[in-house]
């Protein structure tokens, strides 16, 4: 059961690790906002787990905060984005789709 | 003449303070008497190593605060008289904003808020809520109580905020709240002075450590802290977002 929870928290902290090498690497705002919120929310889902398998009596507990990350670590992420946008970030490079390209513009005169 | 005459008065006031507390000079008249009385002699005298009665969570009775956290024991108990004059300090500081910015109305548009926000925070709002109400009916029990507590809820209001422009939270129902739970706050001292003989002693059974209705009035106390910080901090948040809409 230790083993397994090693394991888990060990992956957890080379999804951090990954997620911090990508705020220091990648290019522009949001490749850098995809390294530090998806790969941070995996790397504390399996740390978490991890938590479990090493105590199983708190799992209550821990599904709970499981929960909560799930539900705020994305919608957090994501307006953090739109904001961005808005307030004219530019992508990294040409990018080939833009569906939001005079959006927002548009939304903003009505 | 008036300022050397104000500034010789005020000189002199202190002096007779400065003396006063001491007890050499006695000019307040300490006499033994009223310090075997005091609640300080209580805890100064109070040994150690007497009434080490080991604490077991879930079966000891009628500890002295009762409450399982020791933290919380100085905060709502001992010190209770300091926490109401923090929380006095977080009031002038939301009446200083709420000068400042003034919560009238300007009833402009704010910026549209994202989907994704609007829908979570449907979800989340409610979630919040009972977390934070949650976090201040267990500050006796786990870390915690009534300041985070409160802030908690005051987040989940900034969270509606944000999510929807259109909102406007009751600021007249939150001032009442926070006017009534200062109330409380002060009433309660004032039970325990008529019951104990001191501003806020803790004059209720104090019941089993560990368990929810336990510690006396530690638990009143921090849901009042909880339900006033909540709501300054929520109308503190309303000002700050009619300012910035006037802007």
């Amino acid at each position: 059961m230790s083993v397994l929870s090693y394991i888990l928290i060990i992956a957890g902290g080379i999804f951090y690790a990954t997620g911090g090498l990508g705020l220091l690497r990648m290019p522009s705002l949001y490749t850098r906002a995809q390294a530090g919120t998806k790969a941070t929310t995996l790397g504390t889902m399996l740390t978490l787990a991890g938590v479990i398998a090493a105590r199983p009596e708190w799992t209550l507990k821990i599904l709970l905060i499981m929960f909560f990350i799930v539900a705020t670590n994305p919608v957090g992420s994501s307006t953090l984005i739109r904001s961005a946008y808005r307030s004219g970030v530019k992508p990294y490079g040409q990018p080939e789709v833009d569906d939001l390209s005079g959006f927002y513009g548009k939304e903003e005169e009505q | 003449m008036k300022r050397v005459f104000a500034g010789l008065l005020a000189v002199a006031f202190g002096v007779v303070l400065l003396l006063g507390i001491s007890a050499s000079t006695g000019l307040f008249s300490y006499n033994e008497e009223l310090l075997d009385d005091s609640a300080a002699s209580h805890y100064i005298a109070k040994d150690v190593n007497g009434d080490t009665g080991e604490i077991i969570f879930g079966e000891t009775m009628d500890a002295e605060t009762g409450s399982a956290n020791m933290v919380t024991s100085v905060i709502a108990n001992y010190r209770s008289f300091d926490t109401l004059g923090e929380v006095t300090v977080l009031f002038l500081a939301a009446l200083g904003v709420s000068l400042l910015a003034g919560s009238m109305d300007k009833g402009r548009k704010r910026r549209k808020s994202g989907f994704i926000l609007k829908v979570s925070s449907g979800i989340l709002f409610p979630l919040m809520l009972v977390t934070g109400i949650y976090i201040f009916t267990h500050g006796h029990l786990t870390p915690g109580g009534g300041f985070p507590g409160g802030s908690m809820i005051a987040s989940s209001f900034l969270l509606l905020y944000l999510a929807d422009e259109n909102f406007r939270a009751n600021v007249r129902g939150f001032k009442i709240a926070e006017g009534i739970a200062g109330t409380l706050y002060v009433v309660l001292g004032i039970i325990g002075l008529l019951a104990g003989g001191y501003f806020l002693i803790n004059f209720l059974p104090t019941g089993v450590v560990g368990n929810l209705f336990s510690g006396g009035i530690i638990p009143i106390v921090y849901v009042i802290i909880g339900l006033k910080v909540g709501s300054e901090i929520t109308g503190i948040i309303t000002d700050m977002f009619n300012e910035e809409v006037k802007a």
